[in-house]
């Protein structure tokens, strides 16, 4: 990524400065452009980042990306962020919401917190929405990463507090579909008994780095659940259980029919 | 309305009494503190030790009913035992109808990367230190109340970044080095002294219940705090945490009495800073003379 792009992250992309540069989450721009910037190879030669649909982000107001997740860390985030940022025109900074032991994590919690990253809290997701952001969520939580070789591309536990979001505020979810991260950096084993901050695991993978695998990212077609409902609508579990499967479904199907079309891990 | 300010020659209180001396439906301000004080021509503070029984009485029953006190605002948090008495005692008062408490953010139970609610958990950790126990027992002295004919409003302020204000953050930015944890660094939200006047007045000034967040203007990063205060920022292992507290959504109170924080912290001033604004100051004098 060049000085122009660097420029483009960090003084062009829109975010709600809380009067000191950073936001109340503690994003800083120049700071995400910086990593976006050494991140650039991993994501041009490394992997080789191939993505299609991304003019269907909205390019502005509230949105939500749903995505599956996998990998022993999360490199497939991280590649969908970047995708998100070189393919909006103004950038758009993603939010990813990530799990609850993030923020305890030394180093890593500053970092992430500079980058976007922000705690999975209830309020941090509504704060957000109401400002316009746009959402990343993984629903299948750490149970995405931590499912076993042969269950790749399978859709994990699905947690449905995005549902119950969108509905109601309004915001179209995006089923986004990432492949290349199963594969990238599997994961052979886990440590329950090593559970340092508060992390669920300790993860041991096959390899001790990730293999460069070709991404993929697809972005599907938005998904209107406050069409279907009305904003009382997400105080009902069922019928947010009920969309949260619908979302699920679509999110599958995308996953199942990029891989078929895919010619191989690597190619 | 008639008020009655307790703390008044803290310095909320005192900014407190300006504003309200300056809203129009105010008619009397009684200043209240445990040591006598002169705040301006228009308010002397009386001398009111309220831990004791018999003088509280004495202020609710006597002064406070001669005046027709309508409203307490009640800024004086040194005692939760004190806050506890005066609000059962304002309860059953002829003339006292409303009940404004300060109360800090430093209750909630969270993260500090988190935003949060009035209805997020509180810390009822047993290991909490004896001033955040204190500080809680107070607020849910106030919160349980039942309240009856009196409109209790309780604010929990983000700190209050001045002097004598109770804020533990300000006593640590005041520190000689500040020590904090290696590899953290959580944004911290700071309140301004006009701008905690501000939220108390305009609390004051309509009938709104319940418990309210007062988040202040300036949210930034430990790190640049520690910069702004002119302290050394030592990052060691093992620190124990800074006294932060969450970051308060303010939606409830920008919607119930319209508060929105205006005003930015004043920043402490290094020696040289200040030795340049005086020579500064003294030169414009020289050429106006």
């Amino acid at each position: 990524m060049d000085s122009e792009t660097f420029q483009r992250i960090a003084r062009q992309a829109p975010f709600n400065d809380a009067g000191h540069g950073f936001d109340v989450f503690g994003l800083h721009p120049p700071a995400l452009a910086t990593a976006a910037t050494w991140a650039a190879p991993l994501y041009e030669r490394y992997f080789r980042v191939e993505s299609k649909g991304a003019e269907r982000i909205p390019s502005c107001g509230p949105a939500i990306l749903v995505a599956n997740h996998s990998g022993v860390l999360p490199v497939d985030a991280a590649m969908l962020c970047l995708d998100i940022l070189r393919r909006t025109q103004p950038p758009r900074i993603p939010r990813p919401i990530a799990d609850h032991f993030v923020p305890r994590l030394p180093i890593v919690s500053t970092a992430f917190a500079r980058w976007g990253v922000v705690g999975g809290a209830r309020a941090n997701a509504q704060h957000l929405l109401e400002s316009g952001e746009l959402l990343v969520i993984w629903p299948e939580g750490t149970s995405g990463p931590a499912k076993r070789f042969r269950d790749r591309y399978q859709l994990q536990h699905w947690s449905v507090g995005f549902a119950e979001l969108a509905i109601r505020y309004g915001a179209p979810v995006l089923p986004v579909a990432i492949l290349g991260a199963e594969e990238s950096w599997p994961l052979a084993a886990k440590t329950l008994r090593v559970r340092p901050f508060g992390a669920p695991y300790w993860p041991i993978p096959y390899v001790p780095l990730p293999l460069p695998t070709h991404y993929r990212i697809q972005y599907g077609a938005p998904i209107q659940l406050d069409r279907d409902h009305v904003a009382a609508d997400a105080d009902d579990p069922h019928v947010v259980a009920a969309a949260a499967e619908r979302v699920r479904a679509a999110l599958q199907q995308l996953v199942t029919d990029q891989r078929n079309a895919r010619r191989g891990w690597f190619r | 309305m008639r008020v009655l300010v307790t703390g008044a020659a803290t310095p909320l209180g005192t900014a407190i009494i300006d504003h309200l001396l300056r809203a129009r439906d105010v008619e009397a301000v009684l200043a209240v503190d445990r040591e006598p004080a002169r705040l301006c021509d228009r308010v002397e503070v009386r001398a009111v030790d309220l831990r004791h029984a018999r003088a509280l009485h004495d202020l609710l029953w006597g002064e406070a009913r001669d005046h027709a006190i309508t409203t307490i605002v009640h800024v004086d948090t040194r005692s939760a035992a004190v806050t506890r008495e005066l609000v059962v005692a304002c309860s059953e008062h002829p003339t006292i109808q409303r009940f404004v408490y300060r109360s800090f953010g430093s209750v909630y139970a969270t993260s500090t990367q988190n935003i949060v609610a009035e209805d997020a958990p509180l810390d009822f950790r047993p290991h909490a230190p004896a001033w955040l126990r204190e500080r809680l027992e107070a607020d849910l002295a106030v919160c349980a109340h039942p309240g009856g004919r009196l409109a209790i409003a309780v604010l929990r302020c983000a700190e209050v970044f001045a002097a004598g204000c109770g804020s533990a953050l300000w006593q640590y930015l005041s520190s000689r080095a500040c020590l904090r944890p290696i590899g953290f660094d959580p944004m911290v939200n700071l309140l301004s002294l006009a701008d905690a006047a501000r939220a108390f007045v305009a609390a004051v000034a309509v009938p709104a219940v319940g418990v309210f967040n007062i988040p202040g203007l300036d949210t930034l990063p430990l790190s640049r705090a520690i910069a702004e205060s002119v302290r050394p920022n030592i990052p060691v292992p093992r620190a124990r945490r800074p006294p932060i507290g969450p970051l308060l959504d303010g939606r409830r109170a920008r919607e119930a009495f319209g508060y929105v924080p205006r005003t930015p912290v004043q920043w402490p001033r290094p020696w040289w800073r200040r030795l340049i604004d005086e020579l500064t100051n003294a030169e414009a004098e020289t050429k106006t003379l």
